[in-house]
């Protein structure tokens, strides 16, 4: 199996405060992981141990303090901010706890905008946009403003989103966080079913039956893996 | 990515906060508008200066004694010889004179006029007079000195208060004592534009002859003051010349005053321009004032939308992308404003050119046009690059993380 994310030794350290009185946060010390190509991924842990930080640099949102990583066998130390864009385009889906959709763009128009960073034209990005909102059960809902949607229709406008880009991977950050028990179960049947489809899944919860759905749990504590970092 | 995309971007966030948007680049409308409204203005003003001066004195070249050079106005110092060595020129030669005359406004009351000497058919020399009544006295009847008479709008209304002047007798005393009865011929039109008041005077117009040889202040042969009135083409400023130097070549320099219409445009002309610099000055403030205004709300904007440029980057955005997203809304925004201000500028033009008689002419020139939405661009430019680099400088997470 074909390893998507290949980490070792990556570590974050935050500093904040004047420079005579920094304050250092370590809040990844070290992690090793590697996830297969079509693996489902849940990432554990209490509160502030890293878990959203470890997530933003497999996305490619924030860089490591230290380590090497490859995403999909591809080391991304050095690359220019226009190169981690692109690859974020291209390759990562993110979905988010809190849905982020832009408020004044229709679902249709909120899924198709990482198409325009690809320079996708209109008609295209609208066609595929509409199949992915279709392909998460919301066919009917592609002129609706993110307004006009329940929390479980918006998670599932964000992940018809990430799906729009044929993602290498899907990076989901407590996307039941603010749902109640109904809508988190339809949108985790969703990605029960993306992962049968063959997709790469990374998601963090705290909640050990949702941690149950997946193929294999990644426990941290401290900026450190406790649990379940090597296939 | 399309830059195109951006513009269409720009266009829905400016759209989906039309009253902000709005009053936001009320500044820009009102600075376009203003630098619009005046450079247009200037040239409306200048063509009116212009066509209101070929209309009272045509193109024509004024020569007059130089009363500072010590010489009294009881002498007639042109010449017929003079007025024979003009005759080489492209012009025509109208010698006239000015004495001063009395009227009878009541029995017992007597009143100045002027009395000028002009050769007959003038309004055929020169076309910036023109007869409202009767006829004015040809050039036979001028150069026979007979006693016939034209009168301004202003002294037919002295002269024939409530009478229909044409036909009747106008009679004149010289303050010295002579008198003279001249039967009115015909009666002008009062000159019309800017500087129609200036030049509207009560004046008796005579055959030359007459004066000569009534008047106790006037010689033969001798004139006051000439109207050169230039031929279709020819240049004003060669032909001055050429009657300055017949002038000093018979007198010696600066005894003759030697002024064309086209001189006193250019005064205006240059008094024009330096109102347009000023007027484009404080267009050119509440351009500056407005310029911050968008920077102010291209700020606000930035800040509220943190989590969208987040979201933007997350998905894909470059730095790049995102810098000219906001860039182009700013210049949007300020475009926006400078086409209302540009509209706003027409439909004012459009009502002066209605209403005030002296713009008589709307100019709007594609150039004035294209310079004011080029400035209201370059505005949003300008004040758009502090808020575009800090969108594009954002952390993403932090964007994110954003409340
Ligand atoms: N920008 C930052 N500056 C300083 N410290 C930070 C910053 N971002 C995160 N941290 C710290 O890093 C640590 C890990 O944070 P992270 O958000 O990854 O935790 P988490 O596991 O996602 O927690 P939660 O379950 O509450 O979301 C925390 O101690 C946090 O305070
Ligand atoms: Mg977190």
């Amino acid at each position: 199996m074909a390893a998507v994310v290949e980490m070792q030794g990556i570590t974050k350290t935050y500093r904040s405060g004047s420079s005579a009185r920094t304050v250092e946060v370590h809040a990844l010390r070290g992690v090793d992981l590697s996830i297969g190509q079509g693996e489902y991924v849940a990432l554990m842990g209490p509160s502030g141990s890293g878990k959203s930080t470890l997530m933003h640099i497999i996305g490619l949102l924030d860089s490591p303090s230290g380590g090497s990583y490859r995403l999909g066998g591809q080391p991304v130390e050095g690359l220019s901010e226009a190169e981690l864009a692109r690859i974020r385009n291209q390759r990562v889906g993110f979905v988010f706890q809190a849905f982020f959709l832009l408020p004044r763009l229709t679902a249709l128009h909120n899924v198709a905008l990482p198409l325009v960073y690809r320079g996708v034209p209109s008609a295209e990005r609208l066609r595929r946009a509409r199949a992915a909102l279709e392909s998460v059960g919301l066919g009917d809902r592609l002129d609706h403003l993110p307004s006009e949607l329940s929390g479980g229709q918006k998670q599932r406008v964000a992940i018809a989103r990430a799906l729009v880009q044929e993602p290498d991977l899907l990076l989901a950050d407590e996307p039941t966080g603010n749902l109640d028990s109904r809508s988190s179960e339809e949108i985790l049947e969703l990605f029960d079913r993306l992962h049968r489809q063959g997709k790469t899944i990374v998601m963090v919860t705290h909640e050990p039956d949702v941690g149950a759905r997946a193929q294999r749990i990644v426990r941290l504590r401290d900026g450190k893996i406790a649990e379940g970092g090597a296939a | 990515m399309n830059p195109l995309e951006n513009f269409r971007m720009a266009f829905e966030s400016l759209w989906g906060n039309k009253l902000r948007s709005f009053l936001a680049l009320l500044g820009i409308v009102i600075g376009v508008f203003a630098v619009t409204a005046m450079i247009s203005l200037g040239q409306m003003a200048s063509a009116g200066i212009t066509q209101d001066l070929e209309a009272i004195a045509g193109r024509s070249i004024f020569v007059q004694p130089n009363f500072n050079e010590g010489q009294t106005s009881d002498t007639a110092p042109i010449r017929d010889e003079d007025v024979a060595a003009l005759q080489v020129l492209p012009v025509k030669v109208l010698p006239q004179l000015f004495t001063n005359a009395q009227y009878e406004s009541k029995p017992g009351e007597r009143r100045s006029i002027t009395l000028q000497g002009t050769p007959g058919d003038l309004p055929g020399l020169d076309p910036t007079n023109k007869i409202a009544r009767g006829r004015y006295f040809t050039q036979a009847e001028a150069r026979g000195g007979l006693a016939v008479a034209v009168l301004s709008d202003r002294a037919a209304k002295d002269l024939f208060p409530n009478r229909d002047p044409v036909g009747q007798v106008a009679r004149l005393y010289y303050p010295s004592g002579g008198r003279l009865e001249l039967t009115v011929v015909g009666v002008l039109e009062p000159p019309s534009g800017l500087f129609g008041g200036l030049s509207s005077s009560a004046t008796v117009y005579a055959p030359i002859p007459l004066i000569w040889s009534t008047s106790p202040f006037t010689r033969k042969g001798q004139y006051d003051f000439l109207v050169l009135s230039l031929d279709k083409g020819a240049d004003a400023q060669q032909v001055s010349k050429q009657v300055r130097r017949i002038f000093e070549a018979r007198y010696g320099k600066g005894k003759f005053s030697i002024q064309s219409t086209e001189s006193f445009q250019d005064t205006l002309r240059s008094i024009t321009v330096i109102l347009q610099a000023l007027l484009g000055a404080i267009a050119g403030l509440s351009l500056l004032v407005g310029g911050i205004g968008i920077m102010n709300i291209m700020l606000v904007s930035v800040t509220e939308r943190t989590r969208e440029i987040g979201l933007r980057k997350a998905l894909g955005a470059t730095a790049g992308l995102v810098r000219q997203q906001f860039l182009i809304e700013a210049v949007v925004l300020t475009l926006v404003g400078g086409v209302l201000g540009v509209a706003l500028a027409a439909g004012l033009l459009v009502l002066i050119t209605a209403t005030v008689p002296f713009f008589k002419v709307f100019i709007l020139s594609p150039t004035t046009i294209l310079l004011s939405l080029a400035v209201s661009a370059l505005i949003g430019l300008f004040f758009g690059v502090w808020p575009a680099a800090r969108a594009a400088a954002l952390d993403p997470i932090e964007a994110l993380r954003y409340e």
